[in-house]
């Protein structure tokens, strides 16, 4: 059953104690936020990673997103199950950190040549690794970053609050995010 | 009257009452007839114009660790969303300069560590005393040949290289005071500058104590010792040295083999000073990385402890103290609060170890710690006699205590590096008895131990895991090969055309500290993909111990199932940090000895003939200290790219090229004496990914350079497709642009990739010959001479380049 109520969730904690520099916090989001920052989207993508490869559920949700059209750019070796499924990611061999590199590129023109990125929805990364994106981002860049990990991320502009003691709450909220789209 | 007279020759005839000081006297047979090229002993500005061209190709990126800077009484400043601070600085450079800060220390670490052993060997045995880094070395010092522009002949010589790198170090660091750069470019600059010192640094290092110490030289077999942490006889009295200057551990082992006592004691090191006992001494035995440095000290292993300098904990006595281990700290860099011992007599120390009336000792005299370590040890092992060994807790009782304290509050998962489930392997623990959650997180922890001081029930996590996972942590145990210092210049003369033709795919150069995002054993995985592929294989360091202490399902590391021959599907281990500096030196080796391009004073063309042709790629898969940020980016300078664990984020600062911009990839062809649009190879120079997948396809894939041949980019293209469909799914995304003509492609799927380039990229196919018509960068052309340095071409071509 999909979780509706925002108190039902856990505060917003940052995953690493000490990673307490941030001038600006994440906006702690539920599903239907996403839902509605991704329907205003012009240009939206789903960047996944290397937690693809552990968490079957993730490759499971990530093809969902696709379904729902939401185009992807596999990273961490992602790609190899999503294409299993039949997923045509828009790019494969570029690591997260290349692809951040492109983002902060105004000119860049995306991986599908319709211009850059504007809501970028991350999924499947090592938390410090996908932090340390989020920050160059959040300095350097207009775009709006969502986290839908399981930790919460401070550079984001929204993330999923903490959900890394409730993994049935974490996947019932990406459940809510799908059915919205 | 005094004259001084300055290096060179002189005839002085009949002069009398005068008193003459001699800088240095050179032989005329000694003198190099290599002409000095154009810099020399590069000041900051020598070689910015180098830099500039590698940062407008590799615009830096930067991923703040802190929204803030609080390094002045001005502050704290936000700087976030790139906001300018008190002083002026905006975010970028204020991260550029916390880098060129990183890289300062990094350099600064092995200089000093260079200075240090330097000055005590050649007080020891001499000024004069001969480099010789055995028969196959002529070409011994290239990294102080390239920068400094001497060719070192003895200890004394190597001086002249040290007070360079010194003095860059102090200008440099200079430069991050308030008020000075505001260009992060220029910071970058001067971050590559002092990376490049910190290779001179290391390079005076290494030869040093290989020619003082009699370390091997440049021999690819050398012997293979025990590694792991169950190497130890727990029956005899066990001395651990940690750190990284070998000066101090040396006389422990010659003190008991003068003994004749060397075989009653067990000595193992923990990090470089392990790899370089075992240079020493091959009895010596090698427990593991800085991540071990926990797991050795609170199982209880070690009679006495004798710590030197560098990546060594900074709770290193209270950890040995918590245990009722004593303490020998030796270096000046690490004192740790201990009193200075040096003037006391021998037994005096001793009997303060022992009766624990000091917990350690400050003594920076290498002979007495020689002769001090080992009175300790057997007292110490004669006291508890053996029985703690090999234990994180007194009872099994002990353990479940502290595992039924557990809440699953959490805190240790957040503050943990990794992030680790800690509280799930506990739960699981709790409910089912079943260990196996936390037995699988000893695999994967560093023991760093902060979740620890996170846990409101002050539990000892640290020792639960280990405990949880004791029998795969026991039987980890390896064997490494002994590091064997330089390459060779007949090996060299061997593999240069075929690494700079291609034919030999890569040189991957795995150097670094234990911070893996995961399984410590997947750096074997990733490194024996690559030795079944026939790339070269160079380690050094943490990363050269990790090998050593994985086995695959035979029993055997990679050490005992690959030659250490720098050869195509070698593996070489050079030996401790220091040693990295050989692996800088055998790519500069290939551009002096293969291609006989002067190195004297000749930096850019050196480190231009590199980036564009030495297919060599740096791996670091578990960075962590300052030193290794300085090695990569002197080794980004050199023009060799970097690949870093995902925890390499956190160095704040990559160098990552945009492919899709094809103004930025050209070079100039001294050939065609043409301006000439380039594939982008290699597309980043430091740059971090997430997973051990990953991790292999850009290896492999940052290994193409614009020089291959046909063969040698059809050989690179083979490996690059096969691993991206092996661990991507797919094709990788980018082939196309590596493809120059028909024969680059790999010939088992020539057909499948021309309707590919045809269908999907629009090139033109002339299907009777198979030939590609239309399509390509550029074509490939046998004679293709690129630089991206404008003398280097003037200096060819004999002309201006083109506009």
């Amino acid at each position: 059953m999909a979780v509706k109520k925002e108190e039902k969730y856990p505060v917003a904690r940052r995953y690493q104690v000490a990673d307490i520099q941030v001038s600006r916090d994440a906006t702690p989001v539920k599903p239907s936020v996403v839902v509605n920052l991704v329907k205003k989207a012009k240009h939206p993508v789903l960047v996944t990673g290397g937690k693809l490869l552990k968490e079957e559920k993730l490759v499971e949700y990530a093809v969902k997103f696709y379904e729902k059209g939401i185009p992807i750019i596999a990273t961490g070796g992602s790609s190899k199950p999503l294409i299993e499924r039949g997923v045509k990611p828009q790019s494969i061999v570029f690591p997260l950190h290349y692809v951040t590199q492109f983002m902060l590129d105004e000119e860049w023109q995306g991986f599908d040549g319709k211009g850059n990125y504007d809501v970028v929805l991350y999924l499947g990364f090592l938390p410090y690794y996908l932090s340390r994106m989020l920050s160059a981002l959040k300095h350097f860049s207009k775009i709006t970053t969502i986290s839908l990990d399981e930790f919460y991320q401070p550079h984001a502009k929204f993330s999923f609050t903490n959900l890394t003691a409730n993994k049935e709450m974490h996947y019932q909220m990406l459940e809510e995010v799908l059915n919205g789209l | 009257m005094a004259f001084e007279l300055k290096k060179g020759l002189f005839a002085i005839d009949e002069m009398r009452n005068v008193s003459i000081k001699i800088g240095k006297v050179i032989d005329e047979a000694e003198e190099w007839d290599e002409p000095m090229g154009p810099t020399p002993k590069p000041g900051i500005l020598e070689l910015r114009k180098w830099d500039h061209k590698l940062l407008d190709r590799f615009e830096p990126f930067y991923a703040p660790m802190s929204d803030y800077c609080n390094l002045c009484t001005m502050g704290p400043c936000d700087l976030s969303m790139n906001k300018r601070g008190a002083c002026g600085i905006d975010l970028k450079t204020a991260k550029a300069r916390l880098v060129t800060i990183a890289c300062c220390i990094g350099a600064s670490a092995h200089t000093a560590h260079a200075r240090h052993l330097l000055d005590h060997l050649i007080e020891e045995y001499g000024e004069d005393t001969p480099i010789d880094l055995g028969p196959d070395v002529n070409v011994e010092a290239p990294n102080i040949r390239t920068v400094i522009g001497i060719r070192p002949r003895t200890l004394g010589d190597l001086r002249e290289a040290l007070d360079w790198a010194e003095k860059e170090i102090v200008k440099v660091l200079h430069s991050v005071h308030i008020g000075n750069e505001e260009s992060y470019i220029d910071y970058e600059s001067k971050a590559l500058h002092v990376s490049m010192a910190d290779h001179i640094g290391m390079e005076v290092a290494d030869i040093a104590q290989i020619v003082a110490f009699n370390l091997p030289k440049a021999e690819p077999d050398t012997p293979l010792v025990d590694t792991g942490f169950g190497i130890i006889d727990k029956n005899k009295p066990v001395i651990v040295v940690v750190g990284h200057n070998v000066m101090y551990s040396r006389p422990i082992m010659e003190y008991l083999e003068e003994q004749g006592r060397i075989d009653d004691f067990e000595i193992a090191g923990l990090c470089c000073t392990a790899h370089d006992m075992t240079r020493v001494n091959a009895k010596t035995k090698i427990f593991g990385p800085l991540s071990y440095e926990l797991r050795v000290i609170r199982s209880g292993l070690p009679d006495v402890m004798v710590s030197d300098e560098q990546c060594i904990r900074a709770d290193l006595l209270e950890a040995c103290k918590a245990v009722g281990i004593p303490l020998i700290a030796t270096s000046d860099a690490a004192v740790r609060g201990l009193p200075d011992v040096s003037d006391w007599p021998v037994d005096k120390i001793v009997d303060a170890l022992v009766s624990g009336k000091l917990p350690g000792v400050f003594l920076p005299d290498p002979e007495k710690v020689g002769q001090v370590a080992p009175l300790v040890a057997e007292a110490m092992f004669k006291k508890h006699g053996g029985d703690r060994k090999y234990r994180f807790f007194a009872t099994e009782e002990d353990m479940w205590n502290e595992i039924n304290k557990c809440t699953q509050c959490m805190n240790c998962v957040f503050t943990c590096p990794h992030n680790l489930r800690i509280d799930q392997g506990m739960a699981h623990a709790q409910k089912t008895k079943d260990l196996s959650k936390l037995a699988d997180l000893q695999e994967r922890c560093i023991s760093c131990g902060k979740c620890e001081q996170a846990c409101p029930k002050n539990i000892k996590i640290i020792n639960v895991i280990m405990s949880a996972g004791f029998d795969q942590l026991y039987n980890r145990t390896g064997k490494t090969r002994v590091g064997r210092g330089p390459v060779q210049d007949t090996e060299i003369r061997n593999v240069g055309q075929p690494i700079v033709m291609g034919q030999i795919p890569g040189v991957i150069a795995a150097v670094g500290c234990p911070n893996y995002p995961d399984y410590a054993s997947d750096l074997k995985v990733i490194l024996e993909e690559f030795l079944r592929r026939k790339y070269i294989v160079v380690t050094s360091g943490c990363h050269a111990m990790e090998i050593g202490m994985t086995k695959d399902e035979d029993g055997q590391t990679l050490y005992e199932k690959y030659s250490g021959s720098f050869d195509a599907g070698g593996l070489v281990n050079v030996g401790s940090c220091v040693s990295n500096s050989h692996i800088s030196g055998a790519a500069i080796k290939i551009a002096s000895i293969f291609a006989m391009r002067p190195l004297r004073g000749n930096y850019a063309e050196i480190a231009d003939y590199v980036f564009n042709r030495v297919g060599a790629v740096g791996f670091s898969w578990g960075p962590y200290s300052h030193k290794a940020a300085s090695i990569a980016t002197g080794f980004n300078r050199l023009g060799v790219p970097v690949v870093v664990g995902p925890h390499g984020t956190k160095y704040r600062r990559a160098y990552i090229g945009r492919y899709y911009k094809p103004e930025e990839w050209w070079v100039y062809d001294i050939k065609t004496k043409s301006k000439v649009n380039i594939e982008p190879a290699p597309d980043s120079l430091l740059v971090a990914v997430e997973t051990k997948e990953e991790a292999i396809v850009q290896l492999a894939r940052l290994a193409i350079r614009p020089n291959d041949t046909s063969l040698g980019r059809q050989i690179k293209l083979t490996h690059y497709l096969e691993l991206s469909q092996k661990y991507l799914g797919a094709l990788p995304d980018d082939w196309y642009l590596y493809v120059r003509s028909e024969a680059d492609l790999p010939l088992k799927m020539k057909d499948e990739l021309l309707h590919i380039l045809e269908s999907e990229y629009g090139w033109k196919i002339d299907w009777s010959k198979k030939k590609i018509l239309e399509g390509p960068i550029r074509g490939f052309d046998a004679g293709f001479n690129p630089t991206l340095v404008e003398e280097v071409y003037e200096k060819y071509a004999g002309e201006k380049p083109p506009q």
